[in-house]
């Protein structure tokens, strides 16, 4: 059952007589599914480059709509029937339909329009069911079909290409008019093959991408039928895969080079690759380039060392050669190529990087500029200074943070919040910005900075922060106050002139800022020749400025950022104020990572204001009667700057002394520990939603300050005020003990006895609220986790991490081994079917409580500033991951993107 | 999906009535096989292999049995066959017991689409029973057939009479063969093979068709066929853990076609479309760990899933991650390049860095901007790297691939590791 087409195949319909007809400029395209992810790229630039040859296009539910084009917009209705009735007439269907609608697809489109000569269907998968039934529609019908799984068709001369997006978003830049006609199994490699060609000089008629899937539509022999009758067309390169008897019986009129590839996929027991690829004995790649070999009367495989080729034709099994195999037969035939060579295949590098590594010559090409207009695009590449992120949608998504599920363990910037408690406070806000830690040098001026914004004094931040500490405020609301006083005015001089430094020195060659060594007069020069002078250097003495710089040179820091606002300051005859100096620093601290395309530009310009915020909420953290104009908590401004890291200050603030070395690595550890929790983590959704309320695709308008606001109040009594459970637990076991110094071994104290009395205690506690019934009785904090659960004796890899560590400084902590005999103890009263783990939420109460033990014991500080200290701990701690969430979703992040839509809500009422 | 054998066959031909041999899976008891034998006089003792396995008789591996000790040692001998056919090892999981059908005729008989008539064709002798290949042609029919009206009486008659089959076979074959369109054309099936259906005489002079060996082959995008119920590891032996994984994020956006080519493979290439699949795996030969396409324009999630099985599967063992692919049409090079990247640097973070080359020879929209992404994350990651533009041969930078595997070989991969830091 078939219409009569071409007399040439009479017992089966084909329509195309000759290659001419395959993608003229009369053709008229409706396509389906036009609204589809793919076809909303490809079609604007097939109708553009085709003359505006799509009339219509159909998507169930988008009727009355349009796509919009270069060319014009192109209607789009909800099924055939109905652009017809709206007057649209088209001889071809494009079908871009998921596989499960392509053969109703077919159907409707020959049911319904009369006029229809072509139907081209991009779709891959369709099932091989579909395919015998939309071949018998098509033979029924009188439709040449192309594909499926195919690219479609193109013209060169006609400059038309139909259906999917041969020669890619540029289809001139690949498909340039010439005599030779390209027939490919493979979509990708019709362009290759156009682009290969072109290196010869050989330009092309129609390529056809033709896919390779059980059923072609349009199969060589139809090709070769069209081929013979297309006078443009001299020759033709057939490029084939394995499968398929399609090829067996051509015969040629005119020249041919056939690519047949594939040999391996003899091994294959299923398809990989193309779904029709896959090969019996007799359609295998040998057997094919056998058929080949035999029409075009060689004996071998052509290949530029052994160039063996008839006036029939050639075979090649790498593509590579098919420009020269394509020349060696034509010049059998007389024939010269289309137009002059353009460049060549050798290799052209185009990025390289050999870390230093010392290369053979041959692995260490050199670069090469690339073709036009990928050359300039490269040059665009080094002029874009920083990276970009693509905006998404950062609802519960971070490209900051996650939590490994398996592990529980949270990396933030790729580190483990484990290897994060090996660092101190400074160097890990540093990298919640930078995404990299700062060396020595880069630690020590963060310090600086860090320390000459922590004193408050005379600020209406700490007035408010103190008056609403007063109210009755837990921490965090308190110091909302400071923060929300940290605007963008506040930090604005220090942005614009990380702005300007930024710009003076982004194209300067400069990759290391420690390198003193740098020559900057050019970009003194330029610095004073415009404004940018005004933005670095003031007129007015600023007293901060010259101590931080005091405090930089004393601390014996190198950056050739401060050496330059100084230089300039100097030349210029002005002064460096502080915010200048705090724009220095961090611009040194992220220009590597700036350089290298792992932060962005606008992460910089927002750097100083987190690292105000960073001093602010340390600062304000303590009373405003610590606050004076010359001290913080009784230390000299000067020696604050020029002396403490700020984890000694972090330490200053929450208990009022500078740590020795034991106190500065637990609380280092403990800081690290608590970063972050992941983007889940309600500390991170407050701040997530504050930068998505704002609209992060304005960033300049997203406010850094309001986000540490969202942070704050996204914790409370139940999160990050409830570290102080745990010690109240152990306050509660060691309250009436003589424990003088927790970080005694010899303490003198029979944890055994302590942990085996506890858990009797508790276990009659147990038995008689289960009896009464009550199910969420009181469970011990700290212990037992739902991953780490169900072996004889447990461990939270992470607290055994952490004990490690601090077994190695030889710090000591009893409480931590109390938790240990506790577990133990428990197991052996019966409550617990096993030994439970120590959680990590243990370490940390444990090593804060041992902080506060000897104030506590002397009755200097009470159970309630033991809480606000837990508390205020767990917000300097988190404070580090809510500078990456901030600035995260300030880069990638939608405007309100963290939204839930309405239809996701649930009404409880 | 493949299936070869009379115990998942049976199963199948049920569906549609078509008479077949009496089968026993591996859990028959003693008793059940010698009621069997008692039936039959003789049973045939197969090996059960997953996936399609050819040759089985000629390898000796069918066993012949009259009393419940042959079989029984048949059992043994037979559960764990292992067979090589065509490059393909397999290794069998029981046994079935099958009672040996007596017979006059043999008949083979197949429904499979064919490339030569773009149709449904019957393959048809009642010659059966043998290497039909081994035939002359004149007693095989090959008959295409319209799949708008499907197989029908008329197709299985006249090519009966093609080939002068006896006339007693034609009714009986007549009547029962057409039930296998059914199966083949509404299941999703690809090929539909039974060699031999044994003429049993079932009185009166009429001939009873039983299916005696079975072999099908499932079109993996074709759904229908879970309709059958089938138990879902039936074919999972021939699919590695890491395929399987790949092949759960199979949609019909962009491509996810994977075949593990050497698990000692050192060079991972991670290719682009089906041509570049077909040449890069057949340069790459066994230095490959695996045969990748993930062309097709994959959208960022699914090529950012895809890496990071790949990376957690073969990145440790290579030497070389070969990004390869020709001059894009509609994949967004900015869009996978990122993915790539991006999961090569949470696959750092997770697993650890390791000393690793990376070549990469691509074309395609966004081009630039996506090779520039990948630049500065390999630069972040401390790896060496070349990119090559899409006018370089793709044949050439796979033998440049194949060049730094070489000198990872011979002690580059420890200079990289130093110049990484990694001790």
């Amino acid at each position: 059952m078939h219409q009569q087409g071409v007399a040439a195949f009479p017992h089966y319909f084909v329509g195309i007589n000759s290659l001419a007809e395959l993608a003229t400029r009369q053709d008229r395209v409706c396509v389906l599914n036009i609204t589809g992810g793919e076809s909303r790229t490809v079609t604007p630039v097939s109708h553009t480059y085709s003359g505006g040859n799509v009339v219509c296009g159909t998507a169930p539910g988008r009727s009355g709509t349009v796509m919009n084009t270069p060319k014009g917009n192109i209607p789009v209705y909800g099924n055939i029937a109905e652009a017809m009735e709206a007057g649209h007439k088209f001889n071809v269907v494009v079908i871009y339909l998921p596989p499960s609608g392509v053969r109703d697809g077919v159907l409707e489109a020959l049911r319904i329009n009369p006029y229809l000569k072509k139907i081209v269907i991009l779709t891959e998968k369709v099932p091989v069911h579909d395919a015998r039934i939309i071949r018998s529609l098509g033979q029924m019908y009188g439709v040449d079909i192309f594909g499926a799984n195919c690219l479609g068709l193109a013209d060169a001369h006609n400059r038309v290409r139909i259906g999917g997006a041969l020669g890619g978003n540029a289809p001139a830049e690949s498909l340039r008019p010439g005599s030779i006609a390209i027939f490919s199994n493979s979509g990708n490699f019709t362009t290759t093959i156009a682009v290969y060609l072109a290196t010869a000089g050989w330009g092309t008629t129609v390529s056809i991408s033709s896919g390779k899937d059980v059923y072609i539509h349009y199969s060589a022999a139809e090709f070769t039928h069209a081929f013979h009758n297309d006078y443009r067309t001299k020759a033709a390169v057939l490029y084939i895969e394995p499968g398929g008897y399609y090829e067996k019986d051509l015969v040629f009129e005119k020249p041919v080079v056939a690519c047949v590839v594939g040999r391996w996929k003899a091994k294959l027991t299923r398809a990989c690759g193309h779904a029709g690829a896959i090969s019996g004995s007799g359609d295998n790649a040998m057997a094919k380039e056998k058929w080949f070999m035999e029409k075009f009367g060689v004996d071998s495989i052509f290949t530029p060392e052994n160039p063996v080729c008839s006036k029939k034709g050639a075979v090649v099994i790498n593509i590579a050669h098919l420009p020269a195999a394509m020349t060696a037969v034509m010049k059998l035939n007389e024939t010269m190529p289309d137009f002059k060579p353009e460049g060549n295949l050798s290799l052209k590098c185009w990025f390289s990087n050999t870390q230093n590594i010392d290369l053979p010559e041959h692995l260490n090409p050199p670069l090469v500029r690339a073709i036009a207009p990928y050359d300039k695009q490269i040059e665009g590449l080094g002029e874009q200074v920083g990276g970009v992120f693509p905006r998404q949608s950062m609802k519960d998504a971070s490209g900051a943070s996650m939590m490994d599920p398996k592990t529980q363990v949270t990396h933030l910037h790729g580190t483990s919040v484990l290897d994060a408690s090996t660092h101190s406070f400074e160097e890990n806000l540093v990298k919640s910005l930078t995404r990299e830690y700062p060396g020595e040098n880069g630690a020590m001026l963060a310090n600086v900075v860090l320390n000459a914004y922590v004193n408050q004094h005379g600020t209406f931040g700490l007035t408010a922060t103190d008056v609403a500490r007063a109210a009755g405020n837990s921490p965090n609301t308190s110091l909302c106050a400071a923060v929300a006083l940290q605007g963008p005015d506040l930090a604005k001089p220090a942005r614009q002139a990380v702005g300007a430094l930024v710009e003076l020195f982004k194209k300067s060659g400069l990759k290391d800022p420690e390198k003193g060594d740098f020559d900057f007069s050019a970009q003194l020069q330029q610095a004073m020749a415009g404004e940018t002078r005004n933005l670095l250097v003031s007129e007015a003495e600023c007293n901060k400025g010259n101590i931080m710089l005091d405090a930089l040179q004393a601390r014996g820091t190198r950056s050739v950022f401060v050496d330059f606002v100084k230089a300039l300051a100097q030349e210029s005859g002005g002064r460096v104020r502080a915010q200048v100096v705090l724009a220095a620093v961090v611009t040194h601290l992220g220009w590597k990572p700036l350089m290298r395309k792992r932060i962005t530009t606008l992460t910089m310009k927002n750097m100083p204001w987190h690292f105000r915020i960073f001093s602010t909420l340390v600062g304000a953290a303590a009373n405003a009667e610590q606050h004076t104009n010359e001290h913080f908590c009784d230390v000299t401004n000067e020696e604050l700057i020029s002396d403490w890291s700020f984890t000694e200050t972090a330490h200053l603030a929450l208990f009022g002394t500078r740590p020795n070395k034991g106190e500065l690595f637990a609380l280092s550890i403990l800081l690290g520990l608590i970063v972050s929790n992941g983007p889940g983590t309600i500390s991170a959704q407050g701040p997530k939603g504050a930068v998505s309320a704002d609209g992060p695709e304005a960033p300049e308008r997203v406010q850094i300050n309001k986000g540490y606001i969202g942070f704050l109040s996204h914790t409370g009594y139940a999160h990050g005020g409830n570290g102080f459970e745990a010690i109240a637990f152990l306050l509660e076991r060691f309250r009436e003990s003589e424990l003088a110094d927790p970080g005694d071994p010899e303490h003198g104290l029979n944890l055994k006895e302590m942990a085996a009395s506890y858990a009797k205690e508790y276990m009659v506690y147990k038995k008689r609220a289960k009896a009464e019934g009550e199910i969420s009785y009181a469970k011990i904090p700290c212990i037992n986790h739902p991953i780490f659960k169900g072996e004889e004796v447990n461990f939270d890899p992470r607290e055994v991490f952490v004990s490690e560590l601090l077994k190695n400084q030889g710090s000591y902590n009893v409480f931590l081994d109390f938790y240990h005999e506790l577990v133990q103890a428990l197991y052996t009263a019966g409550v617990s079917s096993n030994v439970y783990c120590v959680n990590i939420d243990a370490v940390i109460a444990v090593i804060l409580l041992k902080m506060l033990w000897r104030p506590y014991k002397d009755r200097t500080i009470s159970e309630s500033t033991m809480e606000t200290a837990a508390f205020t701990t767990f917000l300097f701690g988190r404070m580090v991951g809510t500078a990456a969430e901030i600035d995260d979703h300030t880069n990638r992040g939608r405007n309100m993107d963290t939204r839930t839509p309405a239809s996701q809500c649930s009404y409880v009422g | 999906m493949q299936i070869t054998g009379m115990y998942w066959g049976s199963k199948l031909l049920k569906f549609v009535d078509f008479p077949t041999s009496e089968v026993l899976g591996p859990e028959a008891s003693g008793d059940q096989i010698k009621e069997l034998i008692g039936r039959w006089g003789e049973i045939f003792v197969k090996p059960m292999f997953k996936g399609g396995v050819g040759k089985k008789g000629k390898s000796g591996l069918i066993g012949k049995a009259n009393n419940l000790a042959t079989a029984m040692k048949e059992k043994e001998r037979l559960y764990f066959a292992e067979h090589i056919h065509n490059n393909v090892h397999a290794k069998a999981e029981g046994v079935t017991f099958e009672g040996a059908v007596p017979a006059e005729y043999e008949v083979y008989f197949s429904i499979t689409d064919s490339t030569k008539y773009r149709a449904p064709v019957i393959t048809i002798t009642h010659h059966g029973g043998v290497n039909i290949e081994e035939l002359p042609p004149n007693q095989l029919a090959v008959i295409p057939f319209d799949p708008l009206t499907g197989l029908k009486g008329f197709v299985v008659s006249n090519a009966l009479r093609k080939i002068n089959a006896p006339q007693e076979l034609i009714s009986p074959l007549v009547q029962n063969l057409p039930k296998l369109w059914e199966l083949y054309h509404y299941y999703g099936m690809t090929t539909l093979e039974l060699n031999p259906i044994r003429m049993m005489p079932a009185g009166k002079g009429r001939l009873l068709p039983l299916a005696c060996d079975f072999k099908c082959a499932f079109d993996a995008d074709d759904p229908n066929w879970k309709r059958l119920g089938l138990p879902s590891d039936l074919d999972a032996s021939s699919y590695s853990d890491f395929e399987q994984e790949v092949n759960a994020l199979r949609t019909y956006q962009g491509q996810s076609d994977v075949f593990v080519i050497n698990p000692q493979g050192t060079i991972t290439a991670m290719t682009f479309g089906g041509g570049a699949n077909a040449l890069v795996t057949e340069q790459l030969g066994d230095s490959a760990t695996i045969s990748s396409d993930f062309g097709g324009n994959p959208p960022y999630d699914k090529m950012h899933a895809i890496s990071r099985i790949v990376y957690k599967y073969w990145l440790a063992q290579s030497n070389v991650l070969f990004i390869i692919g020709g001059k894009a049409n509609n994949t967004d090079i900015y869009e996978t390049f990122r993915a790539m990247a991006d999961a090569l640097r949470d696959h750092f973070h997770s697993a650890g860095p390791q000393p690793l080359y990376v070549v990469v020879g691509r074309g395609g929209p966004n081009l630039i901007r996506g090779m520039g992404y990948l630049r500065d994350t390999l630069d972040g990651l401390g790896l060496p790297y070349q990119m090559f533009g899409y006018d370089s041969a793709m044949s050439e930078v796979v033998n440049f691939a194949q060049s730094v595997d070489k000198w990872m070989k011979a002690g580059g991969r420890a200079m990289v590791a130093r110049s990484m830091g990694i001790s």
